[in-house]
């Protein structure tokens, strides 16, 4: 049949995908440059902004394209208060000890949104889910999916103005580049790690509120973004942002050429093959500058 | 090591050896398998993530390798102990292949690589129906051909005794000192003549081993294996849990650890029901925030019982590294 | 001195053990439970206790069993196979069930057939499809609900005298569920003489499959059939359409086609679910005694309408209470041989006997979704109404 088609098609929509994927990952590279955290509460902050923006939809009515920035300052709120209360007291320790506490707190989030919400699934339908943009005759586009893509492209330009353009983007840099040197040219480093944390969080809440439409809503929905954010993060090479929004877009392709050409099921482990592979043959990322 | 830590520890596991004429009920022999499992598996972890520093989140890798190699090689028609041998052969494989990929990074990069091998096993385990069984399992033989639980009981002391035996023979013995300086600073080590990557990758087969035969015991217990059972990334994270918070890097923090751990686990599940996994996350967050070196590091690093580097548990953060930190530009250039 | 600090933990491990020395009796009548209360499943776990808190009051308001109360022990499997082992363990050791009911998932079901027939504890399963699990041979197990392989003979049986078509092609997810169903009817396709041309195998809560959608639209299949849960059949109708996917029949294994929100527009596929068959074991409006007072009462139990797997562990738990009744003890032998030769003409499940394999005869139905109804539509003497078929395509459909 038309493999040519299904090849675009298949672009497109992982394209379309990868755009959320990237946005999760930006805001774990964010959080990994500043302070080289591995965030595994990273997948149950994007569970977070998923239920808020389901409870806000179910009482209100407001579709989550226009209540995402709420999901976005809540998990701010939630990010800016993990760093403060919980990694700062440890920020001395080794890496593992960090990462175990992050767990730890991935553990309570789920179990306890669970003993809440309860474990059974959630959907919403909003009448955009059902209009399809079509090219051709052999070529559709999801609307839902373009909206995010979007909301998703904006932010991440706006993330990186940020970023390269603030002040506070030249601080967390510095933190970024010499953890020792910063507090000396005056950066309160505490507060600046702490936002940097807050706006990475934000990122995954917001991604998860752009995920409710065309998804579905349970206590565990993070846990597979959270692997592929990693794959990603170190794909982009670690700690650089526009790396990770295009390590997003590679891998929602890859996997998505993956299931047309072999098979869905394999789509996850290809992506882990891609990452060892990346890893042993140019470890510091596609947007790396130097050797590991 | 002074005369009466050997003494201490001949009474501990006798006790234990002997626990089994007391006990009858197979429930609590199989909580008290899983402590002494876990120990295992928590020192086998130890020597390559506390003594050596590298943190390794995929030894579910090691772990399902010797689960799955005695399921499919007795299917095979070999029997099944000399299927366990070819399981910790292959384990030795993969580790052998999986470290040198990993080892050539460091930090949190070698640890999403080892997440990212254990990961690639088990799903190629659960996508290949034919050879594996698939996800809808496998099933394992017995190795106690009584099928009791006290010989499995005995097993996971014993498999315990002999890693914490080889624990203490290697923390003081050269190779564990080198292992020790990788720690603390792999780049002077390098400088002053260890051969790092060969140190690193030996530990690693050692401690593959030893895992592979953790999983094939767990297994055989438990008669019946599936994917996101033995190759999970949860068994990584307990496995490396159980050592962290017990206390990396000492000799019998993964001990302490496991004991606490999976009897508060069993306890939660009994008291809390649903909410059991919300208080063990508490209690681990507890103790990363109050017992920062794991238990043991902690309660000795206080009571100042060890003398500083060979057994002491990391204290002071990493030195700074400028390659790293340049490359971790969040805008590189 | 060094190793006083280990006495804490051992304390604590010195408490499992007293605590496993302690059994429990009384006056009323255990029944252990092996479900999934926390992980992955825990959905259908609830589903299950549900229905196991339904059947428990009305035995206990009828007066109980054997003239005591009856009580549930519940184990939380924590969707793991080896937890739901351990499970098995502490009910019998320690608490002295004589019956088990459960587990939820066909891995945790399979996993503890060898622990309930070493210890010759009767064990009656509610839900687990995959075959295997009644093919051990085990004496000891008996399952309620019908199998994979019944679905596959089921809709094959449909489709043979409903137009006979020749090519299929099976989406399945890759988990035990999946793997089973599709292995089952891989196997029964090939018997009837039809020709497989795709067999798509897919990661479970993926959010886009319009890639394995698309290739089984290049393979062209006259039937589609489908393994899959309840989320990613709404996301595979949905994107189905998206794909312009249009065999002559869309087929299922049930469960999440077969869920009572699937032809819902707000928790389900809504108008993408039109046309869809199912295999079905139950449905709200069964013609059985006590199906509709099921539904009502679960109903206002939970503010939603059941799936099958609650009614499932409701009859597991009916059936357990007639046993107990029939048998007039609660021991595990006298159960067993009374499960044996139990025969229940009449329960809100249909009717109940177990084979020489432990399965129960359990009549499997095939429906349709039309307007957004589940409508019977195979056998011929259960049949509610006429099939649509073929179905019509995407672009066709308003």
């Amino acid at each position: 049949m038309n493999w040519f088609y299904s090849t675009i098609q298949a672009i497109l929509n992982g394209l379309l995908t990868g755009a959320l994927y990237g946005l999760i990952a930006m805001g774990m590279a964010l959080i990994f440059g500043v302070m080289r955290i591995v965030n595994f509460a990273h997948g149950a902050f994007l569970m977070l902004g998923m239920y808020a923006t389901y409870v806000l939809f179910q009482t209100t009515g407001i579709s989550p394209y226009y209540s995402f920035p709420l999901a976005g300052a809540v998990l701010f709120v939630i990010g800016y208060a993990t760093y403060m209360g919980l990694l700062r007291p440890i920020r001395g320790q080794v890496d593992f000890m960090v990462i175990l506490l992050t767990m730890g707190l991935a553990l309570i989030i789920t179990d306890g949104v669970q003993l809440i919400f309860g474990a059974d699934y959630h959907q919403i339908n909003i009448p955009l889910l059902s209009k399809n943009i079509r090219i051709g005759s052999q070529i559709s586009i999801n609307a839902p999916w373009l909206v995010s893509f979007a909301i998703a492209a904006v932010l991440a330009v706006a993330l990186y103005f940020v970023v390269t353009h603030t002040m506070f983007g030249r601080a967390a840099r510095a933190i970024a580049q010499n953890r020792y040197a910063a507090p000396l040219m005056g950066i309160n480093v505490n507060r600046v790690q702490a936002i940097s944390f807050g706006i990475g969080s934000a990122a995954a809440g917001i991604a998860g509120a752009l995920l409710l439409p065309v998804f579905y809503l349970f206590p565990e929905v993070g846990n597979q973004f959270k692997l592929k954010s990693f794959v990603m993060v170190v794909l982009g090479g670690m700690g650089s942002i526009q790396g990770a929004a295009i390590a997003g877009l590679v891998l929602g392709v890859v996997e998505s050429l993956t299931s047309l050409y072999w098979g869905n099921e394999w789509a996850l482990a290809v992506d882990f093959v891609i990452f060892i592979l990346v890893l042993s043959l140019k470890p510091s990322g596609i947007f790396g500058s130097q050797r590991a | 090591m002074k005369r009466w830590y050997f003494i201490l520890a001949g009474i501990f596991f006798l006790l234990a050896l002997l626990v089994p004429l007391v006990v009858e009920s197979d429930y609590t022999l199989q909580i008290l398998f899983r402590v002494f499992l876990f120990a295992a598996m928590g020192l086998a972890w130890n020597l390559v993530g506390g003594y050596t520093g590298q943190l390794s989140l995929g030894h579910a890798a090691y772990f399902g390798v010797g689960a799955y190699s005695l399921a499919l090689f007795s299917k095979a028609g070999v029997s099944p102990w000399v299927s366990v041998l070819l399981g910790m052969a292959l384990a030795v494989i993969s580790a052998a292949v999986i470290g040198s990929v990993s080892f050539r990074l460091r930090g949190p990069y070698f640890a999403l690589c080892t997440i990212a091998f254990a990961e690639v096993l088990r799903l190629t385990a659960k996508n290949l129906p034919n050879l594996t069984g698939g996800d809808v399992g496998v099933q394992v033989p017995l190795l106690f051909p009584h099928s009791s639980t006290k010989a499995f009981y005995i097993s996971g002391v014993l498999l315990t005794l002999i890693v914490l035996a080889l624990t203490a023979w290697i923390e003081h013995s050269r190779f564990g000192y080198y292992l020790l300086a990788i720690r603390e600073d792999q780049d002077a080590a390098l400088a002053v003549g260890v051969n790092t990557a060969r140190y690193k990758l030996w530990i690693l087969l050692i401690s593959a081993a030893l895992t592979a035969i953790g999983g094939a015991l767990y297994s055989s217990l438990f008669l019946y294996i599936v994917p996101d059972q033995v190759l999970a990334m949860e068994i990584s994270t307990e496995i490396a849990i159980v050592a962290m918070l017990g206390g990396a890097g000492t000799l019998i923090g993964p001990l302490v650890g496991s004991i606490t751990l999976e009897t508060a686990s069993e306890i939660f599940k009994n008291f809390f029901k649903e909410a059991n996994l919300l208080i063990y996350g508490v209690l681990i967050v507890v103790v990363v925030l109050f017992l920062p070196e794991g238990i043991v590091g902690t309660i000795a690093n206080k009571l100042r019982l060890f003398k500083a580097a060979p057994t002491a548990p990391f204290a002071t953060p990493e030195p700074p590294d400028p390659e790293e930190e340049a490359q971790r530009a969040v805008i590189s250039e | 001195m060094k190793r006083f600090y280990l006495l804490f933990p051992c304390v604590l491990a010195m408490l499992i053990v007293w605590a496993g020395c302690h059994g429990g009796e009384g006056n009323t009548i255990k029944i252990g439970v092996v479900t999934s209360l926390t992980g992955k499943q825990a959905a259908f776990g609830q589903a299950h206790k549900n229905g196991y808190t339904i059947a428990l009051d009305e035995i206990n308001a009828k007066g109980g069993l054997l003239g005591k109360k009856v009580e549930l022990d519940y184990y939380d499997d924590q969707s793991k196979p080896d937890q739901a082992v351990q499970g098995v363990s502490k009910l019998v050791d320690q608490d002295h069930v004589t019956i088990i009911l459960g587990a939820y998932s066909s891995e945790s079901t399979r996993a503890i057939v060898p622990v309930v027939t070493q210890k010759k504890i009767p064990l009656i399963i509610p839900t687990a499809v995959a075959d295997n699990v009644v093919e051990t041979g085990s004496p000891w197990v008996f399952r309620i609900c019908a199998g994979a392989e019944s679905f596959a003979a089921a809709t094959l049986d449909f489709l043979k005298n409903n137009g006979d078509p020749k090519t299929l092609a099976i989406v399945s997810e890759n988990t035990n569920f999946g793997q089973a169903n599709s292995k089952s009817m891989t196997e029964a396709a090939k018997a009837a003489g039809l020709d497989l041309v795709d067999s798509e195998s897919y990661q479970d809560s993926s959010p886009d499959y319009k890639s394995l959608l698309q290739r089984v639209k290049n393979k062209n299949p006259e039937v589609v059939y489908f393994a899959s849960y309840l989320l990613d059949a709404s996301t595979l109708m949905r994107q189905a359409e998206q794909v312009r996917l249009n065999p002559k029949y869309y087929t299922s294994a049930g469960t999440g086609f077969a869920a009572a929100e699937f032809p819902t527009p707000d928790k389900g596929a809504g108008k993408y679910a039109e046309y869809t068959f199912s295999v079905s074991q139950w449905l709200p409006s069964a013609k059985w005694k006590g199906s509709a007072e099921f539904d009502e009462k679960f109903f206002k139990l939970t503010g939603a309408h059941p799936a099958y797997h609650a009614i499932e562990a409701y009859a597991a738990l009916v059936v357990a209470a007639a046993a107990i009744d029939g048998a007039k003890s609660a021991q595990s032998q006298a159960l067993r041989d009374t499960l044996r030769q139990i025969n229940l003409a009449e329960t809100p499940f249909g009717p109940v006997k177990f084979d020489s394999r432990g399965q129960n005869l359990h009549p499997v139905l095939v429906t349709q979704v039309q307007e957004g109804k589940y409508k019977v539509v195979w056998p011929l003497d259960a049949a509610e109404t006429k099939p649509i078929i073929p179905t019509p395509e995407w672009s066709k459909r308003q």
